[in-house]
């Protein structure tokens, strides 16, 4: 996470907070609570900074292209039986995930004929517990029409809406730092990763390495999705550009 | 619901690969494959004492992915010595090469900084251009301080115009001598007049604000 100058407020604001919550009466103390990771402050303090805002189909254009474009460009050239691999990371609390899942259910129509696999991850280990519960307001539903939300939801009172429990149980959750091939390695191969909105909160070093990163964790000829003011080609020559009527996204090479 | 949770044998459930022997990385820098070659340099990064092997891999190097690899390895080692191993890429005849190398080095940062002032007046005149990008992204006062004295002794029109490009961003008004004596100098030049004009009105309307 790349921090300048201008954020400095950002910064401090989540500082007070965490030394507030914990007690601390000073940032010396803090820091040395910090740097021995007592009661899992590391965590907590990364947790701190990260950003969770999102709701359901944001960026439509690319769920549309991945029903009717990405999908069946990988169909082409998987062998038979192989399961649809698919990543949102970072996934936030869960909204992106869910929202491919939801998606491909209502528009893509050989979602029967396949074993797809969602998984959703991110850094923030509180966003991933927000994650599994399933439970959304209303501005994280703003986009989505009137019967999908009577179809998969169901309310649970004070404005919030709990996704049915199929659905939930339907996308697998983990913790993974981009950065860290260690940790993303062993989420292995996917035919099509989301990864919106994280790299330009990255210096060019660790930009460059998560690509490095995620260009292995793609199958050949598989792709890339990322926020719509990200460009791949400005961070890594690793991936090919793919042009679709309805989004331009990545693609590590078929070869 | 025809969705899948369990993780498939596709590898969700992959165990992390045990980080190789440095001697291995090194063995398959030199006699691997393109994805055994690019695998190792992404794991020589974690050895500092691998800047050797990722050099002389450069030299060989012909694959642009796994050359992205080893660049970004040294560039996350960001020592001097790996600073010192991809600055000779910087004087390549091939311009991707000569790209990948000064972004190596603008990742490394702080690292790569104690070689600018002589990349800057470097006898080479695409590798001073390449180190006024280096200078951008360096700290203020110094950037200006760098760019002022190259605009002072530097006799190239092109090299100065990188130079004025850094200075209208990064400058204030302790530039405005350095880029009017390049004025009087290079007036014939029009693509640098309109330039040195651009950086010179802006730092004087800054200036005349602040």
């Amino acid at each position: 996470m790349f921090l300048t100058e201008a954020k400095r407020y950002y910064v401090e604001r989540r500082l007070v907070e965490r030394m507030t919550e914990t007690g601390s009466r000073s940032f010396e103390d803090y820091f040395a609570r910090l740097r021995s990771d007592l009661q899992r402050e590391i965590e907590q303090f990364v947790n701190a900074f990260t950003v969770n805002e999102t709701y359901f189909y944001r960026e439509e254009h690319q769920l549309a292209c991945l029903s009717s474009d990405l999908l069946t460009a990988r169909l082409k050239v998987k062998p038979r039986g192989e399961p649809i691999r698919i990543w949102s990371v970072p996934c936030s609390t869960g909204e992106e995930p869910y929202s491919i899942a939801i998606w491909l259910l209502e528009n893509w129509q050989h979602v029967d004929q396949y074993d797809i696999e969602i998984i959703g991850s991110d850094i923030d280990t509180d966003a991933i517990a927000l994650a599994r519960a399933g439970v959304y307001g209303k501005r994280a539903l703003m986009r989505l029409p009137p019967a999908v939300v009577d179809k998969y939801f169901v309310a649970s009172g004070n404005e919030t809406w709990e996704l049915m429990r199929d659905l939930r149980e339907s996308v697998r959750f983990t913790r993974a730092n981009i950065i860290s091939r260690a940790e993303t390695e062993p989420h292995g191969r996917f035919d099509v990763i989301f990864c919106r909105n994280v790299l330009i909160y990255f210096d060019d070093l660790a930009r460059r390495t998560a690509a490095e990163n995620l260009f292995e964790n793609l199958l050949p000829g598989a792709f890339i999705c990322l926020g719509h003011t990200e460009s791949m080609s400005r961070i890594s020559p690793l991936f090919d550009v793919a042009r679709f009527d309805h989004a331009i996204v990545y693609q590590r090479p078929a070869r | 619901m025809p969705l899948i949770r369990k993780p498939s044998s596709a590898g969700s459930s992959t165990p992390p690969t045990p980080a190789p022997e440095p001697a291995a990385i090194f063995d398959a820098l030199a006699r691997g494959n393109d994805d055994e070659r690019w695998s190792a340099a992404r794991a020589a990064a974690d050895f500092a004492d691998s800047v050797p092997a990722l050099a002389e891999a450069l030299r060989r190097e012909k694959s642009q992915v796994v050359r992205e690899a080893l660049f970004l390895a040294l560039a996350r080692i960001a020592s001097a010595q790996s600073v010192e191993a991809v600055l000779p890429f910087m004087r390549s005849d091939d311009a991707s090469i000569r790209t990948q190398a000064t972004d190596a080095l603008l990742a490394m940062k702080e690292a790569a900084w104690p070689y600018v002032p002589a990349l800057l007046r470097d006898k080479d005149a695409d590798v001073r251009i390449l180190a006024c990008g280096l200078v951008r992204d360096m700290p203020r006062e110094v950037a200006v301080k760098l760019c002022c004295d190259l605009l002072d002794s530097e006799t190239e029109p092109n090299v100065c115009s990188a130079a004025v490009d850094v200075l209208a961003e990064a400058g204030d008004s302790s530039a405005l001598p350095a880029l009017e004596r390049c004025a009087s100098r290079f007036g014939a030049a029009p693509f640098l007049a309109f330039s040195l004009k651009l950086a010179i009105d802006r730092l004087r309307s800054q200036s005349s604000r602040a």
